[in-house]
């Protein structure tokens, strides 16, 4: 009941206030819209030479032209010999980035429109290539514009290469960033904050176990700080591929959903580790001025961690047994498919008997005379 | 130098509620506060085996000049701070080996103790009643009597923050007790506050004692101990020095004239 009562508690304090939400919506949000303009603007900004090899004709071709002329880039079709031999010399030349892509109509495309069978358009490029993705892009806004019924077959290759790595490399250590903020602004003006105002002292005088206090503390920030790493996760999910210039399917496709089940589970368990640090920190601090000097240390060593973790390959299995570095290897291997269930699981496990720890050494904290009454 | 002895065995006849035996405190100096007092030493015996007892429905006072170790004494009665060594009886529970049944039957209420400002009187009314195990319906009866009596029913859903120094006292006051414990520790009940609030603290307090309950304060100024206490006790550097009824402990002279007599015999002068 006395637990239940402290966990109520800090619930209430932060859904009533609207500030305290809003601080931890925002950043997500803040995000989605700066990545997807970072992203818009850059490709407004790019400029492309687009080098084709055609196969088949069609008028479409005119209105791709036209189209490109408009952007200001600049387009060569390159006609494609029949045969194989012609097609993997194309094909090589589109993965070697010496052209951008394999443009294919079917037989008299234009005069088979809207009879059967239905007359195709293939296209074959790169997706890991920036261009390839422009000019498919292209294409599909200038067959949009047909009323006929046709096919359109995109056939990106290497797309799931191009993904992953991208994904791999900057989301452990973005996820790192935003779940500490998350954690730091919550927990630093709930326990440092209350014991600098005496309020938490006001709690110690009552019969209710350190322990649970701590528990109490650090149970219920958990689930708000979840709350603000999931509004920032989701902000770098959906603005990731306006940013990588890929679809949303690519991107998902990508990691996969047992992926996305991995990696929430990693981050459940990283969140109550950091916030169980902060609030030890906290504790030990007279203020939350004196708490955030040191979490702001805390959270440049976790950077440099979880970007070490980011560059260094190979680290072994060892890594699962160290907080930060295996939720940043575990993210990082589901999001390259090389981390397997039981690594993600451990680090589960580990993450949370960490936390379990902290909220021991909280509880011994609370029951320190010097510590919560030292001067 | 202990004038008068009132120390009896514990709970022989159930008219004593707190005893203290041999407390003693000492803390560590920081380097700041060793060249705040010009000291060189590096420990500070803020409570030096204190002894005394309080007795049930009277109000005690420990009375004494600044630092002389009073609020050290209510924090260790109140379970905050353990003593070095001795230890006290809080309604028979020892404050060292068993502090949550102390905490059971003890409010406590200083200056340092704040209420959340975002939260309104029920609110914190009922969230410190769980943490003290009282029940929901008991709870709802003592808010409704306590809140009537004060006059806090009208702000009890405003938040903490928005009410006036002397109604946040009285929410102080009424939440300090909302488990009706048996004991009620005050450090210094009226410091700070304006001659309104005080005089709301003082009733308050008149009226804990009216209902029943033991009440010991800690203070320093003689007035309030003459209006409100039963029996007091004088500490200065963290010794007992004098403790027993009013009447005893004046011996026909006024409180004010006691103490600096007193004073002036342990400590040779009075800056």
């Amino acid at each position: 009941m006395k637990l239940l009562a402290l966990i109520k508690k800090e619930f209430r304090r932060f859904f009533g206030d609207p500030k305290l939400i809003i601080a931890m919506l925002l950043p997500g949000i803040l995000i989605y819209v700066i990545y997807s303009l970072i992203g818009t603007a850059t490709a407004e900004s790019k400029h492309y030479d687009f080098k084709v090899y055609l196969q088949g004709t069609s008028q479409a071709t005119e209105l791709v032209e036209a189209s490109v002329e408009q952007s200001g880039w600049t387009l060569e079709f390159i006609a494609l010999e029949a045969g194989e031999e012609a097609q993997q010399a194309a094909l090589a030349a589109v993965k070697e980035g010496k052209a951008t892509a394999i443009l294919s109509f079917s037989e008299n495309f234009d005069g088979a429109l809207g009879n059967e069978p239905l007359p195709a358009v293939r296209l074959e490029y790169d997706a890991g290539s920036e261009e390839g993705g422009a000019f498919a892009a292209l294409l599909s806004a200038v067959l949009q514009t047909y009323e006929q019924n046709f096919t359109f077959t995109p056939l990106p290759f290497g797309e799931d290469e191009a993904v992953k790595n991208v994904m791999a490399g900057l989301l452990p250590f973005l996820i790192v960033v935003f779940v500490f903020s998350a954690c730091m602004s919550v927990t630093l003006e709930s326990v440092a904050g209350e014991k600098e105002r005496g309020t938490l002292a006001t709690i110690l005088v009552t019969s209710a176990r350190r322990s649970h206090i701590a528990l109490g503390k650090v149970l219920p920030l958990s689930c708000v700080s979840l709350i603000g790493a999931a509004s920032s996760f989701l902000g770098v999910m959906l603005s990731m591929p306006r940013l990588m210039g890929i679809s949303m399917g690519a991107a998902v496709a990508g990691v996969g959903a047992v992926g996305y089940v991995l990696i929430f589970l990693l981050i459940v368990s990283f969140v109550p580790l950091i916030v169980g640090a902060i609030a030890v920190i906290s504790t030990l601090s007279r203020s939350v001025k004196e708490a955030s000097g040191y979490t702001g240390a805390a959270m440049i060593v976790m950077m440099l961690l979880s970007l070490a973790a980011t560059f260094v390959s190979g680290l072994g299995g060892w890594v699962v047994a160290v907080p930060i570095l295996n939720a940043v290897t575990g993210i990082q291997g589901v999001l390259s498919g090389s981390t397997v269930l039981w690594q993600c699981l451990v680090s589960v496990a580990v993450n949370l008997a960490y936390t379990a720890l902290l909220v021991l050494l909280m509880a011994r904290l609370l029951s320190s005379e010097r510590v919560m009454f030292g001067k | 130098m202990q004038e008068t002895d009132m120390q009896q065995p514990f709970f022989n006849g159930g008219d004593e509620i707190v005893r203290a035996e041999g407390l003693r405190k000492t803390f560590t100096l920081s380097k700041k506060q060793r060249q705040l007092e010009r000291t060189s030493i590096t420990r500070k015996v803020a409570v030096d085996g204190l002894s005394f007892t309080a007795q049930r429905g009277e109000i005690y006072g420990l009375l004494g000049p600044n630092g002389a170790g009073k609020t050290t004494t209510l924090r260790m009665l109140s379970t905050l701070i353990k003593p070095d060594a001795g230890d006290a009886f809080v309604c028979g529970y020892s404050v060292c080996k068993q502090p949550h049944k102390v905490r059971d039957h003890i409010g406590f209420m200083t200056s340092e103790l704040k209420l959340e400002g975002f939260f309104t009187p029920s609110y914190l009314f009922d969230f410190f009643g769980q943490m003290h195990g009282v029940e929901r319906e008991t709870l709802a009866r003592r808010k409704r009597e306590l809140f009537s009596r004060f006059g806090i029913d009208r702000f009890a859903e405003v938040k903490v923050k928005d009410l006036s120094t002397g109604m946040l006292q009285k929410v102080s006051l009424v939440i300090s007790i909302v488990h009706d414990p048996d004991v009620v520790i005050f450090d210094e009940p009226t410091n700070g506050l304006d001659v309104l609030t005080a005089k709301v603290v003082t009733d308050f307090l008149l009226e804990l004692k009216s209902m029943g309950k033991s009440i010991l304060l800690s203070t320093h100024i003689f007035s309030l101990v003459e209006k409100l206490c039963d029996r007091v006790g004088i500490i200065i550097d963290g010794r007992m020095v004098a403790d027993g009824t009013l009447d005893v402990v004046c011996g026909g002279m006024s409180l004010e004239e006691r103490f600096f007599t007193v004073y002036h015999a342990v400590k040779g002068e009075i800056v």
